[in-house]
């Protein structure tokens, strides 16, 4: 199925003009001089394999005076983005492992179910009308009535050709969600790590209507958004986004995006977390064009799945405010992320402040992380759910008792 | 790499640590399976494969295994015989393989004598393309990254030109781009150079 196209991606979207007979800088180098080219940093290997109940490092979880945090399940390799069903059900998207999970509450415990595999980072889950969307690299497909066929999903839809998406591997796995104007957005990244390319047609953030017709650009110069919401009362859509690599420990910060309309251009490839950035001689010279973010997230801390918290089981001070799940970083040589954040909002929707809120999973003093935690979800009852890829987990917090 | 900094130095053996899943594997119990299973009669009885292009896995990081093993399970590396031969096995099973072949020291049963103009272009190569930012210095391998050194010469062509050809796309797509553009002769030259370490 892949075979070939990231060649051809490359080729492609990457090559300037000038630089058409040449191979291009790979992803991986692009950018490194100087004292990072000696580094020995690259990224953190997946881990595949199912973790224990028992070793899930749910005793280290720190969660604020409260709240509880608990295992809700595990035997879930490499889960990532989440949705629910009205019933309760979660859908959970993977990269490596290429799996899609159902897990369900069953006599007071959880079954996970293997629903689909052999996909290719098949990240995107999303539910509409009872059917289940799964978007993987350059692949749409849709389960129907998946509620009531959980043991034998049958043969989805292929919806690939409808879509039309670009055939990148590199940054091509996709965060999904149905907005509340009922359309399917999803992310597009940039098929590089720094580069110039068609603005058009990678570093967006798209939506289409259900049956696939009508794509439109939600949010442009965007490099990565592996997780977004929209505010539940102004219904503005919110996005975090991933910075580069290799332009040092503390630069770019990722970011939090407020898109006031749609596709408003947040300025990449030209400028990162209010930075430009130099790799680009070309472009504007400030970033006074371009959207600033709402917020900055950290450098290299992989902020990925974020939700409003739409619930009332929590204190009336964290009604939509915005949990943010941060994987954590492999490109800079102290770790950073590894937990779950709240951005704090005022009535204006201006952000006064970014707090921890799930900690633990990083050991500071060892420099070595326990987990990576990938998504938030809000459930139906107002607990939150905190997906742990490298441990094949999903945590509960819940407030009171 | 012999630029590199004592600094990295220091450095990695922080990054070689970073993630704190203990190996769960018991190279005992891998010994068992592998035995029951016949994996040595195509991979040498220790790890070491006498076999054209059937690769040599002792020695290699145990996450390294263990990850290859679950994707041909999953049939995400579709390569005969290895996606049949995976069906069935338990996480815990593969794990267990992991460590034994882990701990099994690195060798060759016989290579191909050194040219020394196809190790001296091999050995440009690699410090161009910088394997051993990835692989390690001395190309050992670490965590999700193979060992090159006590691999096959054979082995280590056919797997470069799958990665260079898109037909072999592993845990990320690093490798994939590390070979874009690389001609058959500089594949032949990387793999005598790292098969003589
Ligand atoms: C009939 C021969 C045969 C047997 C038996 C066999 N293998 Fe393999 N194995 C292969 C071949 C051939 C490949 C290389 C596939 C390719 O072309 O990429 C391979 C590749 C592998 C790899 C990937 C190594 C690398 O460097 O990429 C692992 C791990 C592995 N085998 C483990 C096992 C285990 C464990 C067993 C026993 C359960 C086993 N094999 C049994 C033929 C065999
Ligand atoms: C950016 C990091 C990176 C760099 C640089 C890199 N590699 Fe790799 N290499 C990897 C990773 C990760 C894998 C495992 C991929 C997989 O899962 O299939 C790998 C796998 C391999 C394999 C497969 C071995 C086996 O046993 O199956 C070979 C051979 C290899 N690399 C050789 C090289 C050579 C030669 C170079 C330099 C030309 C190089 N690599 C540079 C990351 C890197």
């Amino acid at each position: 199925m892949h075979r070939r196209l990231l060649a051809l991606g490359f080729a492609a979207t990457l090559a300037l003009p000038v630089l058409a007979q040449q191979a291009p800088v790979p992803a991986w180098q692009q950018s490194r001089s100087g004292s990072t080219n000696a580094s020995p940093l690259a990224p953190h290997p997946p881990k595949l394999t199912a973790t224990a109940a028992e070793q899930v490092p749910v005793a280290a979880l720190r969660v604020p005076a409260g709240f509880k945090v608990e295992l809700w399940a595990s035997g879930a390799p490499g889960a990532r983005m989440m949705t629910e069903s009205p019933n309760g059900t979660v859908f959970v998207g993977t990269r490596t492992i290429g799996r899609v999970y159902a897990i369900s509450e069953e006599g007071g415990q959880r079954r996970v179910r293997t629903i689909a595999s052999r996909l290719t980072d098949p990240n995107g889950v999303a539910l509409r009308d009872g059917n289940l969307y799964v978007i993987a690299i350059n692949r749409v497909l849709r389960f129907d009535g998946i509620e009531g066929r959980l043991d034998a999903p049958g043969t989805p839809t292929d919806l690939t050709a409808a879509f039309g998406l670009p055939t990148e591997t590199h940054h091509g796995w996709k965060f999904a969600a149905f907005g509340p104007d009922g359309r399917l957005y999803m992310n597009i990244g940039v098929p590089c790590n720094i580069c110039e390319f068609n603005r058009d047609t990678h570093a967006l953030i798209v939506s289409f209507n259900p049956d696939d017709s009508g794509r439109r650009i939600e949010a442009k110069g965007i490099r990565n958004s592996v997780g977004f919401d929209w505010h539940p009362t102004t219904r503005e859509l919110w996005a975090t986004n991933n910075g580069r690599d290799w332009a040092g420990n503390d630069t770019p910060d990722d970011t939090l995006h407020r898109i006031r309309q749609s596709g408003a251009d947040q300025g990449f490839p030209y400028c990162a977390a209010n930075w430009r950035d130099p790799a680009i001689s070309r472009g504007p010279a400030s970033c006074s064009e371009f959207s600033a973010p709402a917020a900055l997230l950290g450098p290299h801390t992989a902020a990925l799945g974020m939700r409003f918290y739409t619930g009332t089981a929590f204190p009336e001070a964290y009604r939509n405010q915005i949990f943010i799940a941060r994987r954590g970083s492999w490109n800079r040589e102290q770790l950073s992320g590894y937990d779950v954040v709240v951005a704090r909002l005022d009535a204006n929707g201006t952000v006064t402040g970014v707090e921890p809120f799930m900690t633990g999973l990083r050991d500071e003093a060892k420099n070595r992380f326990l987990g990576r935690p990938v998504d938030v979800l809000v459930r139906g009852d107002g607990s939150l759910l905190v997906s742990d890829e490298q441990n094949g987990a999903i945590y509960r917090i819940t407030h009171g008792n | 790499m012999a630029h590199r900094l004592p600094a990295a130095a220091a450095l990695l053996a922080a990054v070689a640590l970073a993630s704190a899943g203990a190996a769960a594997g018991d190279a005992g119990r891998g010994a068992a399976l592998a035995e029951a299973r016949g994996c040595g009669g195509c991979h040498g009885p220790q790890g070491v494969s006498a076999m054209e292009n059937i690769p040599s896995l002792a020695g290699h990081p145990d996450e390294f295994i263990a990850l290859q093993l679950i994707l041909f399970r999953e049939g995400l590396r579709d390569v005969p015989p290895m996606t049949q031969l995976a069906q069935g096995l338990t996480d815990q099973e593969v794990e267990d393989l992991a460590a034994f072949y882990a701990g099994l020291p690195a060798g060759h049963v016989e290579r191909p004598p050194r040219d020394p103009a196809r190790y001296q272009a091999g050995a440009v190569l690699a410090e161009r393309l910088r394997c051993g930012a990835c692989h390690l210095a001395d190309f050992r391998g670490r965590a999700q990254m193979p060992r090159l050194t006590g691999q096959r010469e054979d082995y280590l062509a056919h797997a470069l030109a799958e990665y260079r050809d898109g037909t072999r796309r592993g845990t990320d797509t690093n490798m994939n781009a590390v070979m874009f553009g690389v001609t058959d002769a500089e594949i032949a030259a990387l793999a005598h150079f790292m098969a003589q370490q």
